[in-house]
């Protein structure tokens, strides 16, 4: 089974594959049992069996299914392990279980824990006591031995940690715990890279009594390191290397981060065949180069693939030059005062011990300090100038602080960074025009362009630089006359800055504000150590507490509880005390990293061993047994076989009639489901708005059809129906007009308009309509409708009572208050109400008096004309004469009410003041403009 | 899965003692049956009516033209001017001919009935003996019996059949004479042009022939689905469907369709052919010959 990763625990069941041939040709031989019946009609049907074809034998599928069956049975027997795992034999009467937690091991973590913990289950299976070492951990930790929960407990909780390992001593451990376990299994698990002392360490370990030993080591080591960097003048260069044993090419990019995080550089690095080394070059302005706080490898998550630079941020060393302070009883008149208070916090500050120049420069170039300030120091004797020149050119940066000695000296074209006049400017002094000068904002090429000038400082005495060339461009800092106050030159790979002024408070208070400690630190930044110092040169002996450390994974993190303070300047070994990472504080670290330069990883050797070893690699436990699975699918064929042999068998149709009942209610319940999920939007939709449906529309426009407004009074209603009923008719009589069925309207909910014209009589006992209600008809009335309000109350109100209001015309006001309502007027003689199909005098219904009110024309009456002219129609009319009383027919056609007085001519003149009020409806004003046809005739000429 | 169908008895290999005493006991369950069937059926029939040659009066009718003498009622014509005729009720014997098919298919009984076919047919065929007995028939089994008139007819014509030998052989019908009625008992399951040969002797004679088919529901509705062997209970052939129920539409329409043509047929010939399911009651298929029989008479005369 080579081709599968695919192991059986009882081969010899698979033999029974064998018997599958038999049983397909038992399976083909023996249909499936048929269901004997007698049936006497046989010949009636033998008439049909030749059309029918009978199956004598299995459906083939059938056959396939069983067939399937039975090896998937033999299979499943046969207990098959999908990716099986070697067994590890645990034997004699304990495992000690040795297990690298270096940072090699990092990246495949997971793996080497789930081996480990699979010995150790091997181990919980026979019951022995287990040994759990780690060899990055600390020596002194409890290495059992454990019974297999509490060590599986440990190993879970176990890390690996960003430090090599420490063989010699835990291995020593080991091999006391061994000691008391005679015969015990040892499994190392090893990280794969050698160490010092790994030779002695195997041997102290195979002292012991052994039953066998168990190697596991990574395949092939693939971590690739980071063993140095160099910030060099051009570029800056990184060397990664990588276990010996691996030979072919192989390329990664290393990439650079400030120290946020951010990738500001990579580069790639190509190991060629057989190289175990490779560098990379970032060719990046100094500018970036000098962000630099870490270097990593993309794709390497250990903490071998950071490394940390701290060149950018180390702390400084600074040396102070003075020459005379001798004066310490007055130490703010010192010149270096000011100065060591301002650097003290940021840089680690050298003083020589002797005033003497010759003496105290040497022993200040020995420290090999990023700075050196000189505060006044005038001239320097001729044979330290040259070592200071050379120190300088070489990478130094002097800070040089004016003074009455330097004014008086003579001038020094190395260690100057300007020609500088003989003697001091004095500013402001009593014999003097000019003012004590403040300091101009800084040019903007300088280092302190981002520093906002002080205020409150004024320089009174200064050395003056002769004015040259590129006098501006040295310039860092100006007085407000323009004179310089801070002058820098290159001198190679070094700079020398000049301070125009003295370092302490005599000839300007600039030292005593914080631009002054803003302004060194810049200087200072900008320098760069000369060298590293030797451990024995450390003077104070300071330690730096761990700042940010690097986990093993390759990140950092902060420092963890084991990590000490580091001793800066010691060579001191990467350990779990001080694991690899940045020590100091915000202000300056100092990089404590993990592969010395030079150094290499190589392969750890597979020591000889006097019991035999058995080798085996990092792997998951992905073995999976296969024999429930099989079981549960040769389970599911077997239902399968059933349900299909059913099926042949026919119940499944015979309880067809069942079964469509339930496929019935299983489609009754979906729709209930639908119908649930989307009723809520229907209901919704119902009380969201009431818009006409499609029908309700094409219904109301398909005929003109006259409206009346539902007043909720049934007898109202009834009456209004009846009337309109009896207008239509007679309109279709007289007219070309046939309306369609009277439209009762819901004023507050119906859409309005569709209707020419509404009939609203006005009840008394009827509701008050709302005011939305209201609002619409006057959106309709506003639109081109016309309301017809009718208060039938011509003989209610009582005859010459002219002061008493109906409940009808109250009712009838409360409405029209609430509307926009033209002026009105009664009718007029040449309204065209009273032409639009009939003359007429006025508008009975089954009262007669009420004058018909309605919009009052605009335009003036002329006696010439027969019909005064006007646009649009009337947005509302009034009466009181009660129209729809008069117009209303029963089923049969007659009357429904009698006219007051009952006069049939009075019911015609209403029918007809209905057809003129839906003719006026209908036509506007061409009406009106009909009747003036033969004036309009007589003008054309004709 | 139960079986539809069952042979009620088995018929070929049955040992012969066995087999009387099962039709012996089977026989007087089915008198008594057949006795009560007829109960039911006389209680909803009038009687049988009609003058003809006979001793008991049945009625006066005015003389005709041409007819004896001798037969006028003179003691009744007395009464009024008119001349009166007695007749008197017929009671000429007749001789009714009755066969059930006991041949083995007719042991098939399925579950969706009671009985067997066998024993709806015997049921109906001896209820008939009881009826026509009592009402004076002559009964008689072809090729069992000659044709005899008894009280007992049933009782007489049972213990005849529970000693014959049940045979699948169609019954000798040589010695119908004309103006017999015949009622035969049979599933009819046999094509029917071979059907049609051997009762057509009974219309060359001029016999009637009353068919009555015992049917099993579960012929007519076929009820099989699935995998399923048929056997036929005569033959011992055997054929097997993959599903029948597949086969159900065509098989409904050829077995409705021979019996449309048996009943064509016997309808050309004026004879009778009631269906008679195992699942309904026999008194209705009775009732229904009954009928017919006695219809027959009073037309033929």
């Amino acid at each position: 089974m080579n081709f599968l990763p695919l192991s059986f625990g009882a081969p010899m069941v698979l033999w029974g594959l064998i018997a599958l041939p038999v049983i397909w040709w038992l399976l083909r031989l023996t249909p499936p049992r048929p269901q004997q019946e007698t049936f006497p009609p046989l010949r009636i049907l033998a008439r049909i069996a030749r059309r029918e074809e009978t199956p004598h034998k299995s459906p083939w599928w059938l056959t396939l299914l069983r067939l399937l069956l039975a090896a998937l049975v033999i299979l499943a027997l046969a207990d098959p392990v999908f990716n099986p795992r070697e067994r590890i034999a645990v034997g004699g009467r304990g495992l000690a279980l040795v297990l690298d937690n270096s940072w090699a091991a990092a990246p495949d973590w997971e793996r080497r824990v789930a081996t480990a913990a699979r010995l150790i289950n091997d181990a919980r299976a026979q019951a022995v006591p287990v040994v759990l070492a780690l060899t990055a951990e600390s020596p002194a930790q409890d290495v059992g031995p454990f019974d297999a929960e509490t060590a599986l407990e440990r190993l879970n909780a176990a890390e690996p940690r960003p430090v090599p390992t420490d063989r010699p001593a835990i291995y020593g451990r080991v091999a006391q715990a061994l000691a008391e376990m005679p015969g015990a299994s040892l499994a190392l698990l090893t990280d794969g890279l050698a160490a010092e002392g790994d030779e002695e360490a195997f041997q102290s370990l195979f002292q012991s009594e052994l039953s066998n030993v168990l190697w596991v080591g990574p395949g092939a080591l693939s971590a690739i390191a980071l063993s140095d960097s160099a910030n060099e003048p051009e570029r800056f260069t990184v060397t990664a290397v990588r276990p010996e044993g691996e030979t072919g090419p192989r390329q990664v990019t290393a990439y650079a981060s400030d120290e946020q995080g951010r990738r500001i550089a990579e580069t790639a690095i190509s190991f060629g065949p057989g190289e175990a080394q490779a560098t990379g070059q970032m060719t990046v302005p100094f500018e970036l180069r000098n962000d630099f706080a870490s270097v990593a490898i993309d794709g390497e998550n250990h903490a071998g693939a950071l490394r940390l630079l701290d060149e950018n941020s180390r702390r400084r060393r600074v040396g102070l030059l003075s020459q005379n302070e001798a004066d310490q009883a007055q130490p703010l008149l010192s010149p270096l005062y000011y100065i060591r208070r301002a650097l003290g916090p940021y840089a680690d500050l050298v003083e020589p011990s002797s005033p003497d120049l010759t003496e105290a420069i040497p022993q200040l170039l020995e420290q090999h300090p990023a700075a050196i300030i000189m505060a006044d120091v005038g001239t320097l004797p001729e044979s330290v100038r040259g070592r200071l020149i050379e120190w300088m050119r070489g990478g130094g940066t002097l800070i040089r602080f004016a003074g009455p000695r330097l004014a008086a000296a003579e001038n020094d074209e190395e260690l100057l960074p300007v020609r500088l006049r003989t003697g001091e400017r004095s500013l402001g002094g009593t014999l003097s025009w000019s003012e004590p000068q403040p300091v101009a904002e800084f040019p903007a090429g300088g280092p302190f362009s981002d520093l906002s000038p002080p205020q409150d400082v004024t320089v009174s005495r200064q050395v003056l630089a002769e004015p040259s060339a590129d006098i501006v461009e040295r310039t860092w800092a100006n007085l407000a006359d323009g004179t310089p106050l801070v002058t820098s030159a290159q001198r190679d790979e070094g700079r020398v800055i000049l301070f125009h002024t003295t370092p302490e408070a005599t000839w300007s208070n600039l030292p005593i504000s914080g631009t002054f400690v803003e302004m060194l630190r810049r200087i200072v930044q900008l320098s760069r150590n000369q060298g590293t110092v030797t451990a024995n040169a450390d003077p104070r002996g300071g330690q730096l507490a761990p700042y940010r450390m690097i986990s093993a994974t390759g990140t950092l993190v902060p420092p963890s509880p084991e990590a000490e303070p580091l001793s800066p300047g010691r060579d001191t070994p990467v350990t779990l005390a001080h694991p690899p990472g940045f020590y100091g504080s915000e202000e300056g670290v100092v990089a404590h990293n993990l592969l010395k330069p030079g150094a290499t990883l190589a392969a750890i050797a597979r020591p000889a061993a006097p019991v035999p070893i058995t080798e085996a690699s990092y792997a998951f436990d992905s073995s999976r047994p296969l024999k429930g699975p099989l079981m549960a699918a040769a389970l599911a064929l077997l239902a399968l076989d059933t349900l299909a042999v059913l099926w042949l068998g026919g119940l499944l149709s015979r309880r067809s009639g069942r079964a469509r009942t339930a496929a019935k209610a299983t489609a009754v319940l979906a729709a209930v489901v639908l119908f649930g999920f989307m009723s809520p939007d229907g209901a919704m939709a119902q009380i969201d708005e009431p818009q006409p449906t499609d029908q309700e529309a094409i219904e109301a426009i398909s005929a003109t059809r006259i409206a009346y407004v539902v007043t909720g009074v049934s007898s109202v209603d009834t009456v209004s129906r009846a009337g309109i009923m009896g207008l239509s008719r007679f309109l279709a009589e007289k007219t070309a007009l046939e309306p369609g069925e009277p439209a009762p309207v819901d004023i507050s909910k119906d859409e309005l308009s569709f209707y020419p014209l509404i009939y609203w009589p006005i009840d008394a006992g009827a509701p008050m309509p709302s005011e939305e209600a209201i609002a619409r008809i006057d959106a309709y009335m506003q639109q081109g409708g016309t309301v017809l309000f009718d208060t039938r109350d011509q003989y209610a109100g009582g005859f010459g009572a002219s002061g008493s209001v109906t409940p009808e015309t109250q009712r009838l006001r409360d409405i029209l208050s609430g509307l926009n309502v033209p002026p009105l007027e009664p009718v007029p003689d040449d309204h065209v109400l009273t032409k639009a199909f009939y003359i007429l005098p006025d508008f009975p219904g089954r009262y007669r008096g009420s004058a018909l009110w309605v919009e009052a024309s605009t335009s003036e009456s002329r006696a010439d004309r027969p019909v005064r002219t006007g646009d649009g129609v009337t947005p509302i009319m009034i009466t009181g004469n009660d129209l729809a009383g008069a117009w209303a027919i029963d089923g049969n056609g007659d009357p429904l009410l009698p006219t007051v007085p009952a006069d049939p001519m009075q019911r015609m003149l209403a029918l007809r003041s209905g057809v003129n009020i839906i003719m006026y409806m209908l036509t506007g004003n061409y009406k009106s403009d009909q009747v003036h046809v033969p004036v309009l005739l007589e003008r054309l000429g004709q | 899965m139960a079986r539809i169908g069952e042979v009620t008895a088995p018929v070929t290999t049955q040992d012969a003692l066995v087999r009387a005493r099962t039709r012996a006991s089977l026989v007087p369950d089915l008198l008594v049956q057949a006795r009560r069937i007829v109960g039911n059926v006389i209680a909803g029939w009038h009687g049988r009516r009609r003058r003809g040659i006979g001793e008991n009066f049945w009625q006066f009718r005015p003389y005709v033209e041409g007819e004896a003498v001798a037969r006028i009622d003179w003691r009744r014509s007395a009464r009024d001017e008119h001349i009166y005729i007695r007749d008197r009720e017929w009671e000429a014997a007749h001789t009714v001919w009755l066969w059930a098919d006991r041949s083995p298919s007719m042991l098939y009984r399925s579950t969706l009935s009671d009985v067997s076919k066998e024993s709806r047919a015997l049921v109906l065929i001896l209820a008939l003996a009881e009826l026509l007995s009592r009402s004076g028939e002559r009964i008689a089994w072809p090729g069992l019996t000659d044709p005899f008139a008894a009280r007992n007819g049933a009782e007489r014509l049972a213990q005849h059949v529970a000693h014959a030998e049940p045979s699948a052989t169609h019954p000798d019908l040589a010695q119908v004479r004309r103006f017999s009625d015949v009622v035969v008992a049979s599933d009819f399951l046999d094509p029917p042009e071979e059907t049609m040969r051997w009762l057509d002797p009974l219309a060359r004679v001029g016999a009637r022939a009353h068919l009555v088919e015992v049917a099993d529901p579960a012929e007519e509705s076929f009820p099989y689905a699935g995998r399923t062997e048929f056997r036929d209970p005569e033959t011992g052939e055997k054929l097997t469907f993959g599903r029948a129920e597949t086969l159900g539409e065509d098989y409904r329409q050829l077995y409705l369709a021979r019996r449309e043509t048996l009943t064509g047929w016997c309808k050309k010939r004026g004879w009778s052919y009631t269906v008679n399911h195992t699942d309904k009651l026999a008194s209705d298929a009775l009732i229904r010959v009954h009928t017919a029989m006695t219809v027959e008479m009073d037309g033929g005369r």
